[in-house]
């Protein structure tokens, strides 16, 4: 009969079978942790609302059918950031339960030390199945959804965080614009937020 | 009544912990513990409702009786969790902080590097703080 701990410690796993319970998480946060830090002073500057018209002058420019045009260049490589898959209800913002623990993977990160004192822009995407204007909503209906799970379920302080849908615009493989690796949401490292701490006395 | 045995066990490791210290799981692990316990529940009782906001616990709350027993005890302890987790770390500036003063004199608390002269220094620093990095799972 195990103690009540270790029955407590297999309830809490999604792990699988003989694989160590603390190492498999403390691994997935790590690789978030590693993703998202590093930002230097030399990285672009990019705010929400630059994103957003960004994803507006692109839509105007290129009106023509998914397949043909380009995808949308946000010359961010040299930001810290990460894409994580989560699983939303189908034409839905409601993210599936199954992406709860890597909503909190990502809330775990985020409460690190290492990225205390750092805001972030987590984008939206979808890939390029379905209506162009439909998909924008969506995008940024679920990248509000993060967020907002972020903030309240996983408290993580709201002046750090901003929700940008970028649609089918961004695809991660544009050479496969309708594959499923495009849907994703993207989360960049874009600053400091506050002052500069007081020095320790 | 199994999820009254599950609330005593609970009880018993917040107990246990509370002498050893309080063991405090991460977000991730409340996160796919409500996942676990609750999915099936949420996915039938509350489809179209959202984790954030208090949208979620509110459905499953007003449906109740329809919410298996395991799931009532995770998504207590899930919630319970996370509320420990963050005071936990919330708390480790007030507990570190003449440990700080002493082996950290003059840094500039950012981009972890507290944190790391605190670890650096785990061997010197104080038992109650070298158990709250752990409990915030800084370690």
């Amino acid at each position: 009969m195990p103690s009540p701990l270790i029955r407590f410690a297999l309830a809490a796993s999604l792990a699988l079978a003989g694989t160590p319970v603390l190492a498999q998480t403390a691994l997935n946060n790590a690789q978030i942790l590693q993703g998202l830090q590093g930002l230097t002073d030399s990285a672009p500057v990019i705010t929400a609302q630059q994103m957003r018209n960004l994803v507006q002058q692109h839509m105007a420019q290129y009106p023509g059918e998914a397949l043909t045009r380009p995808s949308l260049a946000l010359h961010l490589d040299s930001l810290p950031q990460i894409n994580v898959q989560i699983q939303f209800r189908l034409n839905s913002a409601i993210i599936d339960p199954s992406s709860y623990g890597t909503l909190g993977s990502i809330a775990d990160a985020l409460h690190n030390p290492v990225l205390h004192g750092y805001k972030f822009i987590v984008t939206g995407n979808t890939d390029v199945t379905g209506t162009r204007a439909i998909n924008l909503k969506l995008s940024q209906a679920r990248a509000d959804a993060v967020v907002n799970a972020l903030e309240t379920t996983f408290n993580v302080s709201p002046n750090r965080l901003e929700a940008v849908g970028l649609g089918e615009e961004v695809l991660l493989d544009p050479k496969n614009p309708t594959s499923a690796i495009n849907r994703r949401v993207q989360i960049f490292t874009v600053g400091r937020v506050g002052p500069t701490p007081a020095p320790v006395r | 009544m199994k999820g009254i045995r599950i609330l005593l066990a609970a009880a018993l490791l917040a107990g246990s912990a509370a002498a050893a210290g309080a063991q405090t799981i991460s977000y991730g692990q409340a996160g796919a513990l409500l996942a676990k316990s609750c999915g099936k529940d949420i996915t039938k009782l509350c489809p179209t409702v959202n984790l954030g906001g208090g949208a979620l616990k509110a459905c499953m709350d007003a449906k109740i009786s329809q919410v298996s027993a395991q799931c009532q005890s995770d998504y207590a302890m899930a919630t319970a969790s996370i509320a420990k987790r963050d005071a936990a770390q919330d708390a480790i500036v007030q507990v570190c902080g003449t440990d700080a003063a002493r082996l950290c004199p003059g840094m500039i608390p950012q981009d972890g590097n507290l944190l790391s002269c605190l670890l650096q220094a785990t061997n010197v620093v104080s038992a109650a703080c070298n158990q709250a990095i752990t409990d915030a799972g800084y370690r």
